[in-house]
């Protein structure tokens, strides 16, 4: 079916394209000239953590001045490249993108290259290396809330991992910071793994098949996302095992932290969306103008837990 | 099977022997199923555990809610590809509704329903006014539909949802957990409108052959109006119960519903030219769908296999249910 619609969404493409640049050349032309104009390509606006970073990047622009062009590439890497041809036909100041892909996404950043646009990378990397990196390593995530169960569980116990979106850079690294804790404690083993897509139903309905295959034998839950997580709480409260399981997740979504206020999610790892949004703003500004910049800027994660969750139920 | 199709001799019900064929067929569906389950239960222990069977039914219901809807439709020869979408407006929809100490529980559940009615009925109308194919049609609503869940919710789920909200998709009712008992309730009603009702045998009629159907002096836009109105209504249903479920209205949920629920009815023998199919086909589809998914998690088998076991037993019973076709 996919196949059978593509020459139809390229044409839609297309259109779109069309219709947004004529859309944005009168706006340059009748705005007092020196308006600054961002172009920014965003993985997907359905998911939350992007409408976030999004949020937080309209802020910034609305304090500084300058226009911001969203595109929505719908979890696309196809969409996404065209997306950024047309920015660079507009002509664009500089370009933000919140990449789809690791390989399939570098042609977009090359072609800017090419054309001398800065392009900033916000949230994911490229195999191509952009103007500018913001964002956070998955890696540590991982590190993080494999770190918090080892040391709760005393170096010592079975754990299963719900993963994210086979394949994706969050996936891959989440999981690869999990096993590099995993390694050092010998007396900890990884039962079950597999993937839940990000979605809380589908991670209940997978936890809910794991407690079936090990019930006890299970001491803790590693969810890449906060969604997953949630559904695996939703699972093992129903089964009236949550006094024995811990589970930990990466996010903090509002509903995590509410979760944990009630006692049924253990930890959840804060990924900083608004910081991301704004620094990627400021870098985009100041490579616009030729103004010295960070090449890469690293968010650290945090580990939320019961203790210091207030300070971020406000964020 | 095609002459079954072509040679409508009575437009109105089926004959003996249509009928005999769809048995035979649903009997091949049901042999594979029971070799599954057989296979599933000698290799894993923890498979055939009255627990384990529990949880399998329960994660089949809303699957089989959508199936046993789309099932209507693709008998009278259509197709509902809007219903995922369908999913999350009312999931939307209700959460917005079922914040604590808000409005009682009914307001919710009655809106959802009453939009998945309502964009069914625009399904209905548009495919009978505008002769546009019901795939194309059902595709627009599909994307239409997803779009006005992010708008309503502004993308982002919707949360906090009052404990009796959650009890209907996740409490239970005498050890029975709820969706079980909606799930068999709706398979018994669904079974008598398409079994016992003139309008279940229009249905078929219209499916079968749609000019002899009309010239036989049945109401085929009617028909069609019903049965879309039955599949948005179905899958309201199944989204209010997903999103008190997993306590959490979510614009992005039932993305890809539709073809879970479309390869249920399939697999249960319900044709894709239409005129045939059974709602207890359709059921044994969608048990069979997530046995596999659930013996394949209990015995750790690695998602990307998984994917690829999925598909091939898809096939495979389709196969084995033609095959049980011609030879009889």
């Amino acid at each position: 079916m996919k196949h059978a619609f593509k020459p139809l969404l390229v044409a839609l493409t297309l259109l779109a394209v069309g219709c947004s640049q004529s859309a944005s050349d009168s706006k340059t032309d009748s705005a007092d000239g020196k308006k600054l104009v961002i172009g920014a390509s965003m993985l997907s606006m359905q998911h939350e953590f992007v409408v976030n970073v999004h949020d937080e990047m309209t802020k910034k622009a609305e304090e500084t001045g300058i226009e911001l062009i969203t595109v929505d590439a719908e979890r696309s890497a196809i969409k996404q490249v065209e997306q950024i041809e047309s920015f660079i036909a507009q002509n664009v100041d500089a370009i933000i993108l919140n990449p789809a892909e690791v390989e399939a996404c570098s042609p977009a950043v090359s072609k800017a290259l090419a054309a001398n646009i800065p392009i900033i990378n916000v949230n994911s990397e490229t195999g191509v290396k952009p103007t500018a990196f913001v964002g956070s390593d998955d890696v540590e995530a991982g590190r993080i809330a494999m770190q918090y169960l080892a040391d709760k569980l005393g170096g010592k116990g079975n754990v299963v991992m719900l993963e994210g979106y086979m394949g994706q850079a969050g996936q891959l690294k989440r999981a690869q910071g999990a096993m590099e804790v995993l390694k050092k404690y010998p007396n900890m083993k990884m039962l079950a793994n597999q993937t839940a897509e990000w979605d809380r139903a589908k991670g209940m309905a997978l936890m809910e098949n794991w407690i079936q295959a090990y019930g006890n034998q299970i001491n803790a839950v590693f969810a890449h996302n906060d969604e997953m997580g949630l559904g695996a709480v939703k699972a093992l409260v129903d089964a009236g095992l949550k006094d024995k399981i811990m589970v930990v997740s990466i996010d903090a979504i509002p509903d995590a932290l509410q979760a944990m206020q009630k006692g049924t999610l253990d930890a959840t790892v804060f990924q900083n969306a608004q910081q991301q949004g704004a620094k990627a703003v400021e870098t985009a500004i100041k490579a616009a103008k030729k103004q010295p910049f960070d090449k890469e800027t690293l968010i650290p994660f945090q580990l939320v837990t019961k203790e210091n969750m207030a300070q971020f139920v406000k964020k | 099977m095609n002459n079954v199709i072509d040679t409508p001799t009575k437009p109105v019900g089926q004959t003996t022997y249509q009928t005999q064929i769809r048995k035979l067929g649903q009997y091949g569906i049901l042999v594979a199923f029971i070799l599954i389950c057989l296979g599933l239960s000698v290799i894993s222990p923890k498979f055939l555990t009255v627990q384990n069977l529990m949880i399998i039914v329960m994660q089949v219901s809303i699957n089989a809610l959508l199936a046993f809807g789309v099932t209507f439709v693709i008998i009278t020869g259509g197709i509902d590809l809007s219903i995922g979408s369908i999913v999350a407006v009312a999931g939307v929809v209700a959460a917005s509704f079922a914040h604590p100490d808000t409005y009682p529980v009914i307001v919710p559940l009655a809106l959802a329903l009453a939009t998945g009615v309502a964009f069914g009925a625009l399904n209905g109308f548009v495919i009978t006014r505008s002769k546009v194919p019901p795939f194309i049609v059902t595709l627009g609503t599909m994307t239409i539909l997803r779009g006005l869940a992010l708008i309503l919710s502004k993308g982002r789920p919707i949360s906090n949802l009052s404990d009796t909200f959650s009890f209907l998709g996740g409490g239970k009712i005498l050890g029975v957990p709820n969706l079980i008992i909606v799930l068999v309730i709706a398979f018994i009603v669904c079974t008598i409108v398409l079994r016992k009702t003139v309008s279940g045998r229009y249905m078929y009629a219209v499916g079968g052959n749609e000019q002899a159907a009309r010239a036989s002096g049945i109401r085929v836009g009617k028909v069609k109006m019903q049965v879309y109105i039955l599949s948005g209504g179905l899958a309201a249903l199944a989204g209010v119960l997903l999103t008190s479920r997993i306590s959490t209205g979510q614009p992005n949920a039932g993305a890809g519903f539709e073809l879970d629920a479309i390869a249920a009815a399939i697999i249960g023998g319900t044709s894709t030219s239409g005129g045939t199919g059974t709602m207890t086909g359709t059921l044994i589809g969608a048990l069979l769908i997530g046995v596999i998914s659930n013996g394949l998690d209990l015995l750790n088998v690695s998602s990307y296999y998984q994917q690829v076991v999925m598909g091939v037993i898809i096939i495979g019973a389709v196969i084995l249910d033609s095959i049980n076709q011609k030879t009889n």
